[in-house]
């Protein structure tokens, strides 16, 4: 062999590794974008499953002050039920509604000194504040992390190593629905 | 371009903590050859080998044990129990949005507004508010504050810092006992035992240790001058990126900058760490580690 031929083929060799760098470095960023997604959705999932178990006992609490607001009971418990199956898009409208209804529940309790009173029911609204908090913000996460992936592979040069992945949905819900807390210490 | 400045920043942090271990860890080793040749020139062959062990345990432990010695020292306890509920609750919305674990999280007794951040890296992080931001602080403005401080825990300016604080924090100490011993008339006992052939050195060596002695606060506190600033305005920022509400960490400040006297009772090595000096001290303006409040609140209001 001659010169040349040592140096096309060391040229080629060079390009080849240089290629499979690239591809394993754009795969392995891929997969983890992939991952920081499924560990967003399960972040969020995990503050739905504690809404979820967290609403009855506050709705026992309020039972025990004001036994007549039924409407509304049933409304809390019908949005409730949405949290745990469905599609994440489903159950997280079933999760705004529930903040809602919520809401209205909060409202109904001003009426009630005594329920406002109680330690029990203070703590509840706390943590149900914090938990529509973290719902935000594991949402505000879950976007992110899919605005990196979808922007990763859709440039030059992630979107030619994206193997016909396509892009994620965001999780589209109004932002600046967060609320005031009303607890105080 | 967010997230390659914050990797950038954290890349930078790293480099920047293993630095500051080779530079303090000479630092200390020119120290203990000063002493080691004042107190015991005859062994200074066994004095350095076993003084570079120390200083190498020392300086792994620092590193180890830094988040629990800056804790204690400030006297901060874990944050349990009903009344932090809320604290706790913002704490770990923050570290979701941050996508960082959630941090331990500490309360310090203390009627001032502040908080500060530690530990070696995003896993054992701990965050410390004091009573008085619980109490005067709406949940916007507490979320602002917690927020900056997790922004250090994500940038790993936290394993940075609470490295300078400890490692400085001996160094001190160390400069503390050499003035300390020329202040009683270390120096006269010394000449009597002086050897004819290491006289000249040994005053050379006396005086590169006083020096080092009267340096070593006023270097520190330029390393930290030169590190905390960059990183507050880093944390500030990052921090609004996280609640997606600088106005909330604006009047945080704000309210600091009203309420606040700087008279807390904490550690100088340990106040860089505090999202607002603790300790006011005619000093400040020439090492101040905190960038001015008031141009803080000012980029806040400008994004």
């Amino acid at each position: 062999m001659d010169i040349l031929t040592l140096s096309v083929i060391g040229a080629l060799v060079v390009v080849a590794l240089i290629l499979v760098g690239l591809y394993f470095s754009y795969y392995n960023r891929i997969r983890m974008y992939e991952n920081q997604i499924d560990e967003a959705w399960s972040q969020i999932d995990v503050q739905l499953k504690k809404r979820f178990d967290l609403v009855p006992n506050l709705v026992e609490t309020v039972k025990g002050y004001a036994k007549h607001e039924r409407e509304i009971f049933e409304n809390v418990s019908k949005a409730r039920a949405g949290l745990v199956s469905g599609s994440p898009q489903e159950r997280m409208e079933a999760s705004n509604m529930l903040t809602s209804t919520l809401r209205t529940l909060f409202a109904v309790a001003e009426a009630y000194p005594q329920l406002k009173a109680n330690e029990q029911f203070k703590l509840l609204q706390e943590q149900l504040q914090g938990i529509e908090d973290k719902i935000a913000y594991a949402r505000q996460y879950f976007n992110t992390s899919v605005l990196n992936f979808n922007n990763l592979i859709t440039t030059i040069p992630g979107a030619w190593f994206a193997g016909g992945r396509s892009k994620r949905e965001f999780l589209a819900i109004p932002e600046g629905e967060r609320q005031v807390p009303k607890v105080q210490f | 371009m967010a997230r390659r400045s914050f990797f950038d920043e954290q890349r930078r942090n790293r480099r920047d903590s293993i630095l500051l271990a080779i530079v303090v860890s000479l630092f200390l080793f020119g120290l203990v050859y000063s002493f080691a040749y004042i107190f015991a020139p005859d062994a200074l062959i066994f004095v350095l080998p076993f003084s570079l062990v120390l200083i190498l345990i020392y300086t792994w432990g620092s590193y180890q044990y830094g988040d629990k010695i800056v804790l204690s020292s400030t006297g901060a306890h874990p944050a349990e129990g009903n009344e932090f509920v809320y604290l706790n609750n913002v704490a770990e919305g923050l570290a979701i949005a941050a996508g960082v674990p959630p941090p331990k999280v500490y309360v310090i007794d203390d009627p001032e507004i502040n908080a500060f951040a530690t530990g070696k890296d995003p896993q054992h992080a701990s965050i410390a508010v004091t009573t008085g931001a619980l109490q005067k602080l709406n949940r916007q403005e507490l979320e602002g504050v917690v927020a900056h401080e997790l922004s250090h825990v994500r940038n790993r300016d936290v394993e940075f810092m609470t490295f300078v604080a400890v490692l400085v924090g001996l160094v001190s100490i160390l400069s503390h006992i050499i003035l300390r011993w020329a202040w009683w008339g270390g120096a006269g006992r010394r000449r009597s035992r002086s050897r004819d052939s290491g006289a000249g050195i040994e005053v050379v060596v006396i005086v590169l240790g006083f020096i080092l002695a009267i340096l070593a606060p006023i270097a520190v506190a330029l390393v930290q001058f030169a590190i905390s600033r960059r990183r507050e305005f880093m944390a500030d920022a990052s921090g609004a990126e996280l609640t997606r509400y600088p106005e909330g960490l604006a009047s945080a400040l704000e309210k600091i900058k009203d309420n606040n006297q700087g008279k807390m009772k904490v550690d100088e090595a340990v106040s860089p760490l505090f999202i607002s000096d603790p300790n006011k001290s005619p000093l400040d303006n020439l090492f101040a580690t905190h960038p001015p409040l008031e141009e803080r609140v000012k980029r806040l209001r400008q994004m």
